[in-house]
């Protein structure tokens, strides 16, 4: 398989040096732009697998990028956002980005983010399983242990655990999960996903001993599935 | 009345032996007068008559009755007659000049007491009210209400200016239709004194105003060297590791085990620059009330969790969250900052021992407790730990002491998003932190 092409996009050199670092030597290509207009003229000329572009642009913003590239593409796109800068972040994610990470970044979680919204792209067999962190889920079966103790979950419960799983690393936002889970007439209704998510949240997290956490909270935006 | 002209009748008895009958007419001008002074013009006159028909009947003779013999006892008794009625109508000119002494001494009065009033420590409304009223009172008006603003008259109030032009302060409203004499009493008399002491006090609000503005700026100034001279040492010491890292591992002769070792004090102290400058950045924004919360319902329980998941691996909590907590509606960032400063604090104290974290509902407002078994804190720093760059006495000040600006920056968010947060705790005994918020007004609930 050929080796997947990323888009950096930032007016900063030494942003754009260590993004470049960072996904070689993850075996990405790595094809960067200093604005909106240079990002959009490079991937005309050529095809990019995902994109990582930063709010803050000299020739507008990574808002706007983001809906021009959402006319044509459905590539997944990550944005770069400062502490500060929560409006223009929830603004990129309701343009069309599919996640955020904010500066300054560790590599880790780049490329753990950058890999999660590709796996969505490849169209690779759902896995009948998951374990990390002491949690072990089995999607077929519909059983879940954690630290080897079956916990008993209701079918709603179930079906967030898996739409997370199977997402994992992903932001899943409010409307997304609603959507998936209960349908589309309820896609606004936040108060009863904070509801369930609290039921799961109380069912998979040891309120005892070393702390687990594997839903994390987006604030305002949705929740991602991170176990640690 | 009658009385008077009985002791009067009674009194020309005894000095008829001294002098003419006729010339005895003057004593009954002691009633009138003292009727007169005290009673008024017309019944001076009345006691006039009735004096002269007492005189006639009981002195002139013919003694007891009404007609009179000699010619020149005419001339007496209506002498006296004239000379009584001028005594009432002088009587009664002095009461009315003592009335009119009376009333301008109470708008002297009022004058001074509206000094006192608008010079006194009371909201100007209130001042307003009261002097509205002893308006009202000295000047026997039904109503008087002063505005501070331009006011036009009615039918039934009419509207007196207070200052003119540019120095218009307000206006006067007394119902309309006031008796001349009142109605240039009051502009001549309180309307300027008015005037003039309401500038005063409207002058002496602004100079206070100022002056609270000015204090103000002075203290942030000194917060602001205060911040200066701190930032200058925290940012200093990992700007120095780092470099010296990185320079270090350019170096020759060095092990793949002393580069790695060198890159991850670099990432370490990079990221608690990081969040050293994101801490001082709250905090600025904080001082300069540039913190706007960005409100929406949070569950209390999600803001916990996020605090405990960024707590350093390790750490011990109990929890003990009660469940259906109220949703409160603040800034979801903000709480979790604030939370998180909360138990880093702890988990430094209280090793260890877990950290304890309670969380009920109680009424219409939702707690948060932490509580460490630390040292305790002393009542005399409670509230000063809460100041920024505060650094508990004896706290080493090396890689895991923290800005300073925790707590500092728990304090601002809390009580921007409308909560309390303070501290109980002695001495010996660990500390509780309680952060205190409003629970979120409950809406009318979503149709489906």
């Amino acid at each position: 398989m050929s080796a997947r092409r990323v888009l950096a996009v930032d007016d900063e050199l030494q942003i754009l040096r260590a993004l470049r670092l960072i996904l070689r030597g993850e075996g990405y290509e790595v094809l960067t732009a200093a604005g909106v207009q240079d990002a959009l003229d490079r991937t005309a000329l050529t095809p990019v697998d995902a994109a990582i572009v930063d709010l803050l642009l000299p020739d507008g913003d990574g808002v706007q990028l983001c809906r021009r590239l959402r006319e044509w593409s459905t590539m997944p796109i990550i944005v770069l956002s400062a502490v500060g800068e929560e409006e223009q972040k929830v603004r990129a994610l309701r343009a069309g980005a599919d996640d955020y990470i904010t500066k300054p970044f560790g590599p880790g979680e780049l490329v753990a983010r950058l890999e999660a919204v590709l796996r969505r792209v490849v169209t690779e067999p759902e896995p009948a399983s998951f374990s990390a962190a002491g949690l072990e889920v089995d999607l077929v079966a519909h059983v879940v242990r954690r630290d080897g103790q079956a916990i008993h979950l209701t079918p709603t419960e179930f079906s967030l655990l898996r739409a997370l799983v199977v997402n994992r690393g992903r932001l899943m936002t409010h409307r997304a999960l609603l959507t998936d889970i209960w349908g589309p007439e309820y896609a606004d209704d936040v108060t009863v996903l904070r509801g369930q998510i609290a039921n799961l949240r109380r069912k998979l997290e040891p309120t005892s001993g070393p702390r687990r956490h594997y839903v994390r909270t987006e604030p305002g935006i949705g929740y991602r599935f991170d176990p640690r | 009345m009658a009385v008077l002209l009985a002791a009067c009748t009674a009194l020309v008895y005894p000095l008829e032996r001294v002098t003419s009958v006729t010339a005895l007419g003057v004593v009954y001008l002691l009633g009138v007068v003292i009727i007169a002074t005290f009673w008024g013009v017309w019944l001076g006159i009345a006691m006039a008559v009735l004096s002269g028909a007492a005189y006639n009947f009981f002195h002139l003779p013919p003694v007891g009755q009404f007609t009179i013999a000699d010619s020149g006892n005419w001339v007496a008794l209506v002498t006296f007659l004239a000379v009584a009625a001028v005594m009432s109508s002088i009587s009664e000119l002095a009461r009315a000049r003592a009335r009119e002494a009376e009333r301008r001494r109470a708008e002297a009065d009022l004058t001074a007491e509206m000094a006192q009033l608008l010079l006194a420590r009371m909201g100007m409304q209130e001042t307003l009210g009261l002097i509205g009223q002893r308006l009202a009172q000295v000047f026997e008006l039904q109503s008087a209400t002063i505005v501070l603003r331009e006011a036009a008259g009615d039918a039934r109030r009419q509207a007196i200016a207070l200052g003119v032009g540019t120095g218009r302060l307000g206006t006067l409203l007394v119902p309309a239709g006031l008796p001349t004499a009142t109605e240039h009493r009051l502009r001549r008399g309180a309307v300027p004194a008015l005037t003039a002491v309401l500038r005063a006090a409207l002058e002496r609000e602004r100079l206070v105003a100022e002056a609270v503005q000015t204090e103000g700026l002075r203290r942030s100034e000194a917060v602001k060297t205060a911040v200066l001279r701190a930032v200058s040492h925290d940012l200093r010491s990992p700007l120095t590791a780092m470099i010296a890292a990185g320079a270090a591992v350019r170096g020759d002769g060095v092990t793949a085990e002393e580069r790695d070792e060198l890159g991850g004090l670099v990432e370490h102290e990079g990221t608690r620059l990081s969040r050293l400058i994101d801490d001082l950045l709250d905090l600025s924004r904080l001082e300069a009330d540039a913190a706007a919360p960005r409100f929406a319902e949070c569950s209390i329980e999600e803001v916990i969790d996020a605090a405990l998941a960024v707590q350093p691996a390790g750490a011990r909590f109990d929890l003990a969250v009660e469940t259906d907590l109220p949703a409160v509606t603040a800034d979801f960032v903000q709480l979790e900052r604030a939370l998180a400063n909360l138990l880093e604090n702890a988990t430094r104290f209280s090793t260890p021992a877990p950290v304890v974290l309670r969380a009920r509902a109680h009424g219409d407002r939702v707690s948060v407790r932490v509580a460490d078994r630390g040292p305790g804190i002393a009542a005399a720093d409670q509230e000063r730990i809460f100041e920024p760059f505060y650094r508990a006495a004896g706290q080493p000040n090396d890689e895991h002491a923290g800005s300073g600006l925790g707590l500092a920056i728990a304090r601002g968010f809390v009580e921007t998003n409308g909560g309390r947060i303070w501290v109980e705790s002695n001495p010996g005994q660990g500390s509780v932190f309680v952060i205190d918020l409003p629970a979120a007004q409950v809406r009318a609930p979503a149709a489906g």
